[in-house]
């Protein structure tokens, strides 16, 4: 059963032109002319209960714009949400009680208490009882070891310690929806890995529904099996990532190091994609041909001095999905 | 829906935090009494030994003025303009639409916690000092006494409505400076808090008589010195109710634009 639906939506946001100089800011008072910038222009999808779903993006492609509507703080211009039954922008304040958010490049807890007094407020603010708060701190202290800075300021917390204090606090009010914009930004690798187990934990757990943005692939890798992925607010992709990783799966780089020679590489079913000096990036269909048949064929003509066969990663497939768009790719080699 | 639940823990935690800042209670304390030294030893070098000045004797002038710090403390002591103006600017009030309680009520509960903290620690210990050693005059029926509180209440509701009605303006404006210097310059002469209404010269006392700013200062500390007295102060508290319904619902306005403009476009 979908438990999140997105249909058609769409954010514009005006934005004031600012004219320079004494005579532009006499004219903008007069009158005023606005940029539209089209942060999110038609994206749709369905999630279940207990899916965990990756939403990856490039920069600027419009996620935080999707998840601040999905939580009711930004009024989509066109479309449709539903996020548990409500329409979040029409009853934010119910809405709040289903979802728990974690922007992770601002807190949301209040800067000057010591930790554990936001959470206390958090208690009275969603009205949670004292067993399940207790219940739920224990389960917290216990696996983010929150018990470290309870007591100090948020202020004064390390980015990594923020940010566990931000997922905790955001599941205090056990919602069935979480949504996290990246949650594991600017941490160190142990503390990504203790937040993806905590998160992979809850979602197998409490069967908690999860939508997650991030710039990290292992991320994604290691907790979704669904992502969708989208690019100057439109959805490009939105499936398996297996998929996705059998699709591009096929294709292999190859990256020679050549001794100096005049000739130009020419390559029967290889295609250079990249040179820089005396290197050459190399891309294949194994299914087509295998390594060293490239190889053989290159030293006919040149002698190689080095070389290497990278597998593709997710990070480098996504990039060139960003870049070529879906279905483009889907021929990875042309001959 | 008002979960009062929520709005006390507001309080109670302000109240809390303020116990663990008592640093800035502290320095509050000392530019209070500064400020009382300063305006006091003004109005002595003024009356220059008369015993009275436009129909107001020394003594409940000198009242006046420390009646008048005293409510500055009180009012001092609840979220300042500029935290509101740095609370907007970082997008902290914004995110807060995003939690199930009302905004300006929630801040208004959190004022109540640091300032109920204040009273009683520092503010009411430092005056009722003073009280006893200083030449003042206090009131001598409960009635007035009842009456002052009342009217400080209200003043108090009164301030922090305009206080975050300014604050709140800062979701529209690229510059505030202007701002803040309107809202510091009624805050100290329009509402009578160093110079009391009777000396202001007529057309800026018809001006500040119009205004809502003399129901913060100048009608609570006049009902104490017994310079409004009788059935004027029923109407002195009336104009007050009035001034509170009018700010607050100004407030309201500003606040359901602002909130608009951030679900619009994005703070
Ligand atoms: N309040 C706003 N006013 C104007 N433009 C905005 C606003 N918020 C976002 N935008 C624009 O909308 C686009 C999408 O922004 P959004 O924050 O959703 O991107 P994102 O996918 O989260 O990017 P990132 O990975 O950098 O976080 C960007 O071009 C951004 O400049
Ligand atoms: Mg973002």
């Amino acid at each position: 059963m979908p438990i999140i639906e997105v249909e058609h939506l769409m954010k514009d946001f005006k934005i004031a032109k600012r004219e320079t100089g004494f005579a532009g800011a006499l004219k903008s008072l007069v009158k005023r002319e606005f940029i539209t910038k089209e942060a999110v222009k038609d994206i749709s999808f369905t999630i279940n209960e207990g899916e965990m779903v990756g939403y990856i993006g490039p920069n600027g492609a419009g996620k935080s714009t999707t998840i601040k509507m999905l939580t009711g703080i930004l009024v989509p211009s066109g479309g449709h949400v539903r996020v548990n039954g409500i329409v979040p922008y029409e009853d934010r304040q119910e809405n709040a009680k289903n979802i728990g958010v974690v922007f992770g490049q601002r807190t949301q807890l209040w800067w000057d208490l010591p930790t554990i007094e936001s959470f206390e407020l958090l208690k009275e603010i969603y009205q949670v009882s004292n067993e399940r708060y207790k219940e739920n701190m224990a389960t917290f202290i216990d696996i983010l070891g929150l018990d470290e800075f309870l007591n100090t300021p948020v202020r004064q917390l390390s980015l990594g310690q923020r940010m566990r204090a931000d997922i905790a606090a955001s599941l205090l009010h056990d919602p069935p929806i979480l949504f996290l914009d990246e949650p594991t930004i600017g941490l160190d690798v142990v503390a990504k890995e203790r937040m993806r187990t905590f998160i992979k934990e809850i979602n197998k757990e409490r069967n908690i529904t999860v939508i997650l943005t991030t710039h990290d692939m292992e991320d994604i890798e290691q907790l979704c099996e669904r992502m969708v992925l989208i690019d100057h607010g439109q959805k490009v992709y939105d499936g398996e990532i297996s998929v996705v990783k059998n699709r591009f799966g096929k294709i292999r780089t190859l990256v020679v190091d050549l001794e100096e020679s005049k000739r130009t590489l020419q390559l029967m079913n290889g295609e250079v994609f990249k040179e820089e000096a005396n290197r050459y990036w190399i891309r294949f269909n194994r299914e087509e041909v295998s390594a060293s048949e490239i190889i053989n064929q290159i030293t006919k003509t040149h002698n190689i001095k080095d070389l290497t066969v990278e597998e593709p990663e997710i990070e480098s497939i996504i990039s060139r999905i960003y870049q070529e768009g879906f279905e483009e790719i889907s021929e990875p080699v042309r001959n | 829906m008002f979960n009062y639940r929520v709005y006390w823990t507001f309080a109670k935690k302000s109240f809390l935090r303020s116990a663990v800042y008592r640093f800035d209670v502290w320095s509050r304390l000392g530019s209070n009494i500064i400020f009382l030294l300063m305006w006091g030893s003004i109005w002595t070098a003024l009356y220059a030994g008369k015993e009275e000045a436009g129909g107001v004797s020394f003594e409940a002038m000198l009242t006046y003025i420390v009646v008048s710090q005293f409510l500055t403390g009180v009012n001092g002591a609840g979220t300042p303009l500029w935290e509101i103006q740095e609370k907007v600017r970082t997008g902290d009030i914004a995110l807060e639409l995003m939690r199930p309680f009302d905004v300006p009520l929630r801040y208004l509960f959190a004022d109540f916690g640091s300032v109920a903290f204040y009273i009683v620690t520092a503010l009411l210990p430092l005056y009722t000092v003073l009280f006893i050693f200083m030449d003042v005059a206090l009131p001598t029926d409960w009635l007035t006494w009842v009456y002052f509180i009342i009217a400080s209440v209200i003043g108090f509701l009164i301030r922090y409505c305009i206080e975050m009605s300014f604050g709140l303006l800062t979701f529209f404006l690229v510059e505030t400076g202007g701002i803040e210097d309107i809202f510091y310059f009624a805050m100290s002469l329009l509402s009578g808090s160093v110079i009391p209404l009777w000396f202001f010269p007529d057309w800026l006392a018809t001006i500040a008589i119009y205004l809502p700013f003399q129901g913060i200062y100048y009608i609570p500390n006049s009902i104490f010195i017994g310079e409004i007295a009788g059935l004027e102060i029923l109407t002195s508290i009336g104009i007050q109710l009035f001034w509170v319904v009018v700010t607050y619902l100004v407030l309201r306005l500003i606040w359901s634009r602002a909130s608009k403009k951030v679900i619009v476009q994005g703070g």
